[in-house]
């Protein structure tokens, strides 16, 4: 049972392969990193695919599974190069998607701009306005669909040469019925075209964010769904007959054929993996309580998990590229601030870093490609935190010299500050972004992070972890044993995942028994909905775990909070434990809660789970004496916060066992990452190879 | 006096921690509450002010909020019960004359001790649906300001941390959206407690002295920042006017606007001399806490336009320091008690407008071309099947001038407003209403030019069961300007009408209070277009095409304002185009 997980980001394309005592080689891990194609990714990750199976001597036969995560559908949605869309929309309705929720995204500007208006998910031209009505509250039919009017729109659309067809109908959620034939007579019409309803694709109330939804859907459906089937058949060429899973937002691995066409759940398939990694290789050594910090180049990706659980976003919060997009996504927050972010002095004198990112080209001053701005990499390099001859193990040149002159003229001179302070400052104010993003993801939810472990990684995070740790109070930095390939391994840690929706409005106080009865339906086809699916991923009854979620909110307020149904029957026992669920997640979330008031649920949502066969990460031998020796590699002065420039041991990490200590001043190498231990902080190395740098 | 200098790294990690706080307090405040005026709209405003009533740090929520809060400080000082602050007050404030932005947007205000001194404040406040005025939701006729509800001034709703039952009571009774009214008073301490916690927090972090220092290098950072660019603009007096429809009840008497900028050095006056004598209705604008405030607001967007600025500017009191704001007693931007003054909006959204304008000469890169500059502000109201009141209040969008460097954003909230729209289905499935038609105007043009003004919305709210509309809204005469060669945008227009009945159709004035509806019953708002930006006929004709087949212009538009001449089936006929192109700038030369 080979499998691999493969993680395409900005710059590198991390592989990880394991193998079995099935398999030629025996049990194994490989690791592997190639450049990333972001032309095409596909060229990457097969080329990286390849040369994985070539490195570890298996036959490429051998490979069962792939799973992957990718970018491809954000950077559509960034790119703007999506497919051309159409939509037939409600008459009287043609520019919800155009107005948006009418607010805009600066309160004082009047240069801004609105992305919902200057890069449409659908151009106005391509909405048309349909005869057809459907009210509520119950869903009955005020209008009758125009069939003529659908079939007529579609030939024009088709005569546009529309690639993709979204049917958005005011109400939907109440009755589909006008959404379906449409969708029918489309297809009759553009046999070719990716059609699909706003009620299949997100089946809630709320017209804009379920139109913006659809939209994306269809806007990212064709390239996304063209890049997987191609790399589908790619693999095949290549001889390798292995099942293609792919990583979705909400943490989740699906099949090729539901993420082409539900691409709008795989948006954020990118950072899952390395929320679900961080949390894999944590849960090793028994740590339940994290703080994940994936930093890369230009961004940085934080995510809290309490008490060993990953959290998902309120669909409310998720944005992607300006547009509202109400898919399940891990709860995290991506900042612009990574190794590239720039430092400046702005004109009335402020010390900034970033957003801006020097990216990988032209990078840091220090790569010497051109870049004259300072960056973080460079404050890094000039503090000693990073050893310019081993970045990338001594794969990647960089100048000290050329770091050293971007900080003193780019900031030190500038501030009147010396060099040190300048990369000190740097350092200080871009951690403090982060350590704010912490904060927001944290002790703004009601998260004590003295109670959590912070964990740094992606090659640029582990020589950050101590400074973060201290300035947002967490007990301890946890670096896992591989901090680049985190993301890719985490691929296959996770499980196959499907969820579905469907709006169900009902006050549960005053719940009726035929309400009752109808949640209990709707439960029950959402529940056969989602088995079947999982059925179809070959996933054994025995095996599916199912949670069935309510959305819900107090009576007259804007946002749902999410509480579960205990498992049995829907009757009033349930509800009222729903309710009191509900409660206490809002006096959680909030730190108040309404006890008296009215509980009404929006949304039914269940969950469908089985858990895959996991990563076996191998346990380290335990440290013998005189380990630490042979370990030291050279010792070189290094700057610390407080200022202090200290003779600074290097270790390299991969000679450390389970048990080591090493105290602080110290580094641990690796090939693509650095991690520091300040003085009067000691590192230790877990039985599962994670290492643990706290204050004493 | 504080003398501690904080070096610049923690005055930007104190920076960054003022401003997460007062995002998290207005988080609260909108996710908790009921009403969809707080919770969908975010009529809202969240902060921290010090013990001169300077704002330390506020959420960026809605502009009109922005700023107000200091002006309620000081009304709260004049009227405080007890005449003292004790550790777990809490303090509900609405009287517009005694510093409130108008009585529906109620304070909520805790003082803040720190090692048994008093040494700030946390407050907010958001725009309550009803407070039991003459009429149900919004008022615009009425006689003075007793007729705009309840009226609290520096009342305490807890007293050294215990509850006021009494005032709680009052408030309930005293309320046609009662439930609403308490439980979002509810949201907004809660919010407030949330900025007492995290500030003290951020003082045992800091100490006292440094974090008081860094928030006064704060404001003066923020106060550089807004001078060195007023320095940039040539001293002088600019000028510029307009005029209003009416005050809701005289229908023929036009109220002038009028609005003079006085440049000197690195400090503005802004003078409304000459605007309107105030009103015998609400249409009037409280002056500490509206008047002053929609000043700073224009400032804020004409030259620290946070689009185009590479880093923010904090939002605190340095942005207000350098403008200074001149309104004569007994004028309609500074009403004499007990004038009611319930109705502000859109003439602090107009004098915006104004300011813009008249720095058009010297600020052609900054300025923009007329918006619609006003607001549609509907509430909606009837009685349930049990007797009690149902009020939905409705902000509506309007649209943006055309701009230097491109076109005036279509339906949106425009200037000093910035709510976010309820979600029709939502409305749909919970009170008696439907919304028969949401989208861009298409009956009128906007303003033509290089960059075209944006296109307003027509919204038609069905009302399905008998009730009432009040409605505040503006410019159905006086028409959004275009500028720099660009053409006027087009203005206003409100009907009613039944739904069985739709072709007759009753034409509305801007404003009007307490309407009575029947069953089926539409109001159709149609919002002001933008003006154009620059002549027109420097849109490139491939651009004007675009616009056509995005029905944004005319066949007839295209061919008669931007000299395009296009085909039925939508092709550039460029050998026409350049002749007719030609002639008119061949006419516009001989106007010239």
């Amino acid at each position: 049972m080979a499998r691999i997980g493969v993680d395409v980001g900005g710059t590198n394309t991390d592989l990880i392969l394991e193998t079995t005592e099935r398999d030629s080689i025996g049990r194994a891990i490989f690791k592997h990193k190639v450049p990333s194609t972001l032309e095409d990714q596909s060229i990457a990750v097969m080329r990286g695919i390849l040369e994985l199976c070539n490195q570890a001597g298996i036959g490429k036969e051998e490979v069962d599974l792939i799973v992957h995560g990718t970018t491809v559908a954000t950077n559509i949605s960034i790119e703007h190069n999506g497919a051309e869309v159409g939509m037939l929309t409600t008459k009287g309705f043609r520019d919800i998607l155009h107005i948006g929720r009418h607010k805009r995204p600066h309160n004082f500007s009047l240069h801004f701009d609105a992305p919902w208006q200057t890069d449409p998910l659908v151009r106005r031209r391509n909405r048309i306005p349909i005869n057809e009505r459907v009210l509520p509250p119950h869903g009955d039919v005020e209008t009758a669909l125009d069939e003529a009017e659908v079939r007529e729109a579609a030939r024009l659309l088709k005569s546009r040469g529309v690639e993709a067809v979204i049917i958005g109908f005011l109400y939907s959620f109440l009755n589909r019925d006008h959404e379906l034939r449409a969708k029918e007579i489309v297809q009759q019409e553009m046999p070719d075209a990716y059609v699909c309803c706003s009620s299949e694709v997100v089946d809630v109330m709320r017209e804009y964010e379920r139109f913006s939804t659809t939209a994306m859907n269809a806007y990212i459906g064709p390239r996304t769904s063209f890049y997987l089937t191609h790399l589908s058949s790619q693999l095949r060429e290549n001889g390798i007959d292995a099942e293609l899973r792919i990583m979705q937002s909400n943490g989740g691995v699906a099949t090729v054929e539901s993420c082409c066409e539900r691409p709008v759940n795989i948006l954020m398939s990118g950072p899952a993996g390395g929320v679900i990694g961080g949390h894999y290789f944590a849960s090793l050594d028994g740590e339940r309580n994290l703080i994940t910090v994936d930093i890369g180049g230009t961004s940085a990706d934080i995510s809290t998990l309490v008490d060993g659980s990953i959290k998902i976003m309120n669909p409310r919060d998720s944005y992607v590229s300006g547009h509202p997009v109400l898919a399940p996504m891990i709860d995290l927050i991506t900042i612009g601030a990574g190794g590239g972010s720039i430092a400046f002095v702005d004109e009335a004198g402020g010390f900034q870093v970033g957003p801006r990112s020097a990216g990988s080209n032209p990078g840091p001053a220090c790569y010497g490609r051109g870049g004259s701005e300072p960056t973080v990499t460079d404050a890094n390099i000039v503090l000693g935190r990073l050893d310019p001859d081993q970045m990338l193990g001594g794969d990647l040149k960089v100048d000290r010299a050329l770091s050293e002159q971007a900080i003193r003229e780019k900031i030190a001179e500038p501030l009147g500050l010396s060099l040190e302070e300048a990369a000190l400052g740097i350092l200080k104010i871009v951690n403090n972004n982060m350590a704010l993003a912490i904060r927001s993801s944290s002790v703004a939810r009601g998260v004590d992070p003295r109670d959590f472990v912070l964990m740094p990684f992606g090659g640029a995070g582990p020589v950050h972890g101590p400074a973060l740790a201290e300035e947002v109070n967490a007990k301890a930095v946890l670096v896992p044993p591989a901090p680049g390939i985190t993301a890719a391994a985490g691929l296959l840690t996770t499980d196959i995942q499907y969820e579905n929706t469907r709006s169900l409005m009902c006050d549960l106080n005053t719940i009726s028994d035929q309400q009752l009865e109808r949640l209990q339906l709707s439960m029950d086809s959402l529940e056969s909905e989602v088995r079947e699916q999982l059925r179809n991923d070959d996933v054994s009854e025995e095996m599916m775990r199912i949670s069935r979620i309510a959305e819900c909110r107090y009576y007259g307020q804007g946002f749902e909070l999410r509480a579960e149904f205990p498992a049995g029957a829907i009757d009033r026992i349930a509800v009222n434990q729903v309710i009191e669920t509900f409660h206490r997640q809002h006096e959680q979330d909030y730190g108040y809660c309404f006890e008296g008031a009215v509980v009404e649920l929006v949304t039914l949502r269940l969950i469908g789970n089985s858990e895959s066969q996991k990563l076996e990460w191998p346990p380290l031998a335990a440290a013998q004496p005189g380990d630490t020796v042979d370990a030291f590699l050279y010792e070189r002065e290094t700057i610390f916060d407080d200022g202090s420039a200290r003779i600074t041991p290097r270790y390299d990490r991969s000679r450390l066992r389970a048990g080591q200590f090493i105290e602080g001043p110290a580094m641990l190498m690796q090939h693509d990452s650095t991690s520091l231990v300040p003085p009067g902080w000691v590192a230790k190395v877990t039985p599962y190879g994670n290492v643990i740098i706290s204050q004493h | 006096m504080n003398t501690i200098k904080v070096d610049p790294i923690t005055l930007q990690v104190i920076s960054g921690a003022l401003d997460t706080i007062a995002e998290e307090m207005g988080h609260v405040l909108y996710r908790m509450s009921f009403s969809s005026i707080i919770r969908e709209s975010q009529d809202l405003g969240a902060g921290l002010f010090d013990l001169n009533y300077q704002t330390i740090c506020e959420s960026e929520s809605t502009p009109m909020h922005i700023g107000s809060i200091p002006a309620y400080l000081r009304g709260i000082e004049q009227t405080l019960q007890g005449g003292e602050w004790h550790e777990g007050d809490v303090v509900v404030h609405n009287h517009p004359y005694y510093g409130s932005s108008h009585s529906p947007d109620l304070a909520v205000i805790i003082p803040i001790f720190h090692e048994g001194e008093l040494i700030a404040f946390a407050g907010n406040t958001a725009h309550h649906i009803d407070i039991g005025a003459a009429t149900p939701g919004l008022i615009i006729d009425v006689a003075d300001v007793y007729a705009e509800g309840m009226l609290l001034a520096g009342i305490k709703l807890y007293e050294k941390g215990k509850r006021n039952e009494g005032l709680a009571q009052m408030i309930t009774h005293n309320s046609r959206a009662s439930t609403q009214l308490i439980r979002d008073i509810e949201a907004q301490v809660a919010s407030a407690q949330l900025g007492v916690k995290r500030f003290k927090e951020l003082l045992t972090r800091y100490g006292k002295d440094t974090a008081f220092a860094a928030i006064e290098q704060l404001i003066d950072y923020s106060e550089t920042m807004l001078r060195q660019r007023i320095a940039a603009i040539p001293d002088g007096d600019y000028r510029a006017e307009g005029f209003l429809d009416d005050d809701g009840r005289n229908r023929e008497t036009r109220l002038p606007v009028v609005v003079t900028v006085t440049v000197a050095g690195d400090s503005v006056t802004v003078d409304l001399t000459g605007s309107a004598d105030q009103t015998p209705t609400a249409y009037n604008v409280p002056f500490e806490g509206s008047c002053k405030v929609a000043a700073y607001a224009a400032f804020r967007m004409l030259l620290l336009d946070s689009y185009t600025l590479e880093t923010p500017v904090p939002s605190n009191e340095g942005s207000f320091r350098p403008i200074k704001v001149v309104a004569p007693k007994g004028s309609i931007f500074n009403p004499i008690f007990p004038a009611a003054a319930e109705a502000r909006f859109t003439q602090c959204n107009r004098m915006i407008d104004l300011i813009i304008r008249a720095l058009a000469p010297v600020l052609p890169e900054r300025v923009i071309a007329g918006s619609s500059a006003s607001i549609s502000f509907a509430s909606y109201s009837g009685l349930k099947e049990d007797g009690d009141y149902w009020v939905f209040l409705e902000v509506n969008e309007g649209a943006y001038g055309g701009r230097p460097r491109s076109d005036g954003p279509d339906c949106i909230d425009n200037l000093m407003a910035n709510t976010r729209n309820n979600p029709i289905e939502d409305l749909g499935m919970h009170l008696p209403m439907i919304c028969d038609r949401y989208e861009l105007r298409d009956d009128v043009m906007p303003g033509a030019g290089k960059h075209r003004g944006g296109i307003g919305v027509v919204k038609a709210q069905r009302v399905l069961t008998p009730g009432f509309i009040t409605h505040e809204s503006e410019r159905h005469y006086d028409v959004p300007w275009g500028i720099f060669g660009g053409t006027d945008g087009a203005v206003g227009r409100t009907e009613i009408y039944n739904a069985a009945n739709p072709d007759e159709r009753t034409l509305m004035p801007s404003k009007f209070s307490g309407y009575a509806t029947q069953a089926g019953d539409v109001m159709a708002y149609y919002s002001p277009c933008g003006g154009g930006y620059g002549d027109p006929l420097e849109r490139t004709p491939e651009q004007v095409r675009e616009d056509v087949l995005d029905d944004f212009c005319s066949l007839e538009h295209a061919r008669d304002i931007y000299g395009v001449v296009l085909s039925e089936a939508v092709v550039i006929d460029a050998d026409a185009t350049q002749r007719r192109r030609s002639e008119m700038r061949q006419r516009q030369a001989i106007s010239a």
